[in-house]
């Protein structure tokens, strides 16, 4: 009866550390694309993205055109025209470590991986450090910032 | 014992205390070593060529900067990523020092610098750039690509893990 109450306890009640990697779990799934996703799944998916975002989040990047803070429908928006020009898509999530700076906000160091294949037939592999920063609102995780870590500076 | 059954003693051995013990002690050896100091890696790319080939195999000595600095013209692990993706790269610059490329060669503190490693052809140019404090100039030594598209250039000091044994 223990075990079992110990068991209802994590799968009901996660620690917050769980929540928070549940949510990058998320947007790997849903910004993956397979080779047979179909128009329905594909407007959810984008629908979806915007849920994981705060209203406002920063994005900065090696690449000054695409740094900048953009909106949750901004974000819906450039990972959908991302998505059309890929046939297959690819996000994984690596070596979380999570700290809590603050009560509800959560900083977490990552390795990103995207793989694919554009509808040209290219292929992709990049592999970056990310630098997160997500904020509890309404009792969900929400990206507020990410930030890729550049690692050499020309 | 005869020979027959010394074979079958080396491939099947009876489990006893001290074999387990052995094998226990060989695995946790096996771990340290090769899972904290010299660990394996595969190289992808082609940015250190010809120096390191492409799908080349080769361990990462953890120790090799315990008791000294990253220096001209050393090949070093730089962590990229996490605790598993490293770049292979070779230190040009230190900290302080004044790094460019002119006509595809190489100038540090408005000297250039020999290197025999870089075989390929090579016409980059990069503007002087003072090295910051505790961080190293790396580059890979296949310059034949243009240099967009040639991931290099000052590294945190912190972020070298270790070096190539060979």
């Amino acid at each position: 009866m223990v075990i079992l109450g110990i068991v209802i306890a994590i799968t009901f009640f996660p620690s917050e550390e769980k929540r928070v990697k549940k949510r990058f779990h998320l947007l790997s799934v849903w910004v993956s694309k397979s080779t047979e996703e179909n128009a329905f799944t594909m407007l959810q998916k984008m629908r979806d993205i915007g849920s994981l975002f705060d209203e406002h989040c920063d994005l900065e990047t090696d690449y000054p055109s695409l740094s900048g803070s953009y909106t949750r429908e901004e974000i819906s928006t450039y990972v959908g025209s991302a998505r059309s020009h890929v046939s297959q898509l690819s996000l994984k999530f690596y070596d979380l470590q999570i700290v809590f700076p603050e009560k509800e906000v959560a900083q977490v160091t990552l390795t990103a991986r995207l793989t694919g294949r554009s509808t040209a037939g290219e292929q992709m592999d990049e592999t970056r450090e990310l630098e997160c920063l997500l904020r509890k609102t309404e009792k969900k995780w929400l990206f507020r910032q990410i930030d890729v870590v550049e690692v050499l500076k020309k | 014992m005869n020979a027959n059954s010394e074979i079958r003693q080396f491939f099947f051995p009876s489990i006893t205390l001290k074999f387990l013990i052995r094998v226990s002690s060989v695995a946790l050896l096996a771990y340290l070593f090769f899972g904290h100091l010299c660990i394996p890696f595969s190289i992808q790319g082609i940015s250190m060529e010809p120096t390191y080939h492409n799908g080349g195999v080769n361990f990462c000595w953890k120790l090799r900067y315990l008791f000294s600095e990253p220096k001209r013209p050393d090949v070093v692990a730089v962590r990229f990523a996490g605790s598993k993706v490293m770049l292979l790269k070779r230190v040009v610059a230190r900290e302080g020092e004044r790094v460019e490329f002119r006509d595809g060669k190489l100038l540090v503190n408005g000297k250039e610098i020999k290197e025999p490693y870089v075989r390929y052809p090579c016409d980059w140019n990069l503007p002087p750039r003072q090295v910051e404090k505790d961080s190293i100039y790396v580059v890979g030594d296949n310059r034949s690509m243009p240099i967009e598209n040639h991931h290099f250039g000052q590294a945190s000091k912190s972020r070298v893990v270790g070096g190539p044994v060979w």
